[in-house]
């Protein structure tokens, strides 16, 4: 009893060590040096209160960067609609068990939604300012691109999952497809489907504030100007704007899908 | 008779608002989306710069095509860039749980104030971008690998501690009262009586969690720390078109394997 006891603890030993070791290793090969990993959360610190702390919270109020926040806000509104009507069409593709054609347009439209999320939302942006030059437009279409891959995956995996009794239902009385999804599937849907698109809202809003940093406009310009200016004070005062703004989306998001999911039960 | 018509007649009118306003809900949305299609499109593009579809399809054809040179170059940015995430999301959890652990509400220490605190740290975690997280340690720490696996953990602290500490809340309680009526420690009640109840949760957290990292450490070189993201960053400055989509499907197949490895792992522990 002992004995298989001790044995345990050696395996442990063994498994723990080993772990420790290829992560030692990672370090190694990934070229950092552990002293100042060791030290980096009081380098961390002393940035924050040498550079960033006095907060320059005045440059916050200027019109020019309370209209880059609305321009984020509309951004973020115009890459949703876009992006939500694109998406719900190719996730009625994506959906396995009610998609019209499953040798063709499944394997499709499942690929666009997986690619268009495999692709960072900065990379979206990049590649756009590239094609269509700097300035929004960019920006409302790397956000379209962000919210087919988000809105695609999450209404997809809904629909997959809708009662497939009442669907059939539908069809065997004689619906046509169009009828089938009106009447069999977008009634078990439509709770899901305003909860997901408050979601996708926040998320967007969310991406929104940073991708100027990548040429497209909003607040995240003004970010990126500050960066390379070195101006700390008003970059951080930039900062905590975009955490304040996106904290309050959260809460707003989740009151409202709260509110939605109380209404219909 | 006369109450029940005019519980009828109250009831329409009561429709009739609520109908009206809908009707002014949906009539702003759209006046909204016409506005903002004005201010941020018309206005703000630059027409000339687009020029015609021609030229449009002319950008995009320079984008055509496969710059194979590149690969035998990717191949190790591509190994960083995996580990980034690896290391990012196991630091992460290190540093998510003493966080997860204030933030619980029935094993948080010091009350309100360790609770508060903790809750703050989690939303300040989530707020960031991750763009954010990795300037702010490039500053700190200097260029390469480090300041990405940093940026990494702390914004993955924000979720992973949530679902934690969520789990902790609504761990059974019973056990824990056998181990503390048993004379266990603090330490004790931890260890034998919440960590095997919160495991499967935590570790299909940590997959989820690792599956997104990978997807964002493969940008953190845009800011200075390694990976894919560098590659991407330098093809993009050379104008090497080809290369750019060579990059981006070195991402694309990364990502893939991941998401491939997480669901089988997620549906093992199920």
């Amino acid at each position: 009893m002992k004995n298989t006891y001790q044995n345990n603890g050696a395996k442990k030993f063994i498994k723990v060590s080993l772990f420790f070791f290829i992560i030692y290793l990672c370090f190694f090969y990934l070229n950092i040096d552990f002293e100042r990993f060791f030290s980096a959360l009081g380098r961390f610190g002393a940035l924050i209160v040498n550079r960033y702390y006095p907060v320059d919270i005045h440059y916050v109020f200027e019109t020019g960067y309370l209209k880059s926040i609305l321009n984020s806000v509309q951004m973020g509104y115009l890459g949703l609609i876009i992006g939500v009507i694109v998406a719900s069409l190719l996730s009625y593709f994506a959906a396995a068990n009610i998609t019209p054609s499953k040798k063709i347009a499944y394997p499709i439209a499942k690929f666009l939604i997986i690619f268009a999320r495999s692709i960072h939302e900065t990379i979206w942006t990049i590649l756009f300012v590239t094609i269509v030059g700097f300035g929004m437009l960019a920006g409302v279409m790397a956000l379209t691109m962000y919210c087919i891959g988000f809105f695609g995956k999450l209404f997809s995996e809904e629909l997959e999952n809708v009662n497939m009794k009442l669907v059939e239902t539908v069809r065997s009385n004689g619906a046509n497809e169009m009828q089938v999804f009106a009447f069999g599937v977008w009634p078990q849907v439509k709770t899901a489907f305003t909860g997901i698109l408050i979601y996708t809202w926040d998320v967007c809003f969310r991406a929104s504030t940073i991708i100027g940093f990548f040429g497209a406009g909003g607040m995240g310009w003004y970010l990126k100007r500050n960066v390379l200016q070195l101006e700390y004070a008003r970059t951080s005062a930039i900062i905590v704007s975009i955490i304040i703004l996106v904290i309050f989306s959260e809460t707003l998001s989740a009151y409202m899908r709260n509110k939605i999911q109380k209404e219909t039960q | 008779m006369k109450t029940f018509a005019l519980d009828v007649e109250t009831y329409s009118q009561q429709n009739f608002t609520k109908i009206i306003k809908k009707f002014l809900f949906y009539i702003s949305l759209v006046v909204i989306i016409f506005l903002s299609v004005y201010f941020i499109i018309i206005l703000d593009t630059d027409w000339h710069r687009i020029g015609s579809g021609d030229s449009i399809l002319k950008q995009l054809s320079y984008f055509v095509g496969l710059d194979l040179s590149l690969v035998q170059y990717l191949i190790i940015p591509t190994f960083e860039t995996f580990l980034m995430a690896c290391l990012g999301t196991m630091l992460g959890l290190f540093l998510s749980l003493p966080v997860a652990w204030l933030g619980a509400r029935n094993v948080t220490p010091f009350g309100m104030l360790s609770f508060g605190f903790a809750r703050f740290l989690m939303t300040i975690s989530r707020s960031v971008h991750e763009i954010i997280w990795a300037l702010i340690f490039v500053g700190a720490v200097g260029l390469g690998a480090l300041p990405g696996i940093l940026a990494l953990a702390f914004r993955s602290v924000g979720f992973i501690s949530k679902i934690i500490s969520e789990t902790i809340e609504g761990a059974d309680k019973k056990p824990i009262e056998a181990i503390r009526a048993a004379g266990g420690s603090g330490f004790d009640v931890m260890y034998y009586g919440i960590i095997p109840q919160i495991l499967p949760t935590v570790i299909g957290t940590i997959i989820f969690e690792w599956d997104i990292n990978i997807r964002r450490s493969a940008i953190m070189g845009l800011v200075g720390a390694g990976g894919l993201g560098l590659a991407f960053f330098r093809q993009m400055q050379m104008s090497n078109y080809p290369g750019v989509t060579t990059v981006i499907m070195f991402i694309f197949i990364l990502i893939i394997i991941g998401e491939i490895f997480s669901h089988f792992l997620r549906k093992k522990i199920h």
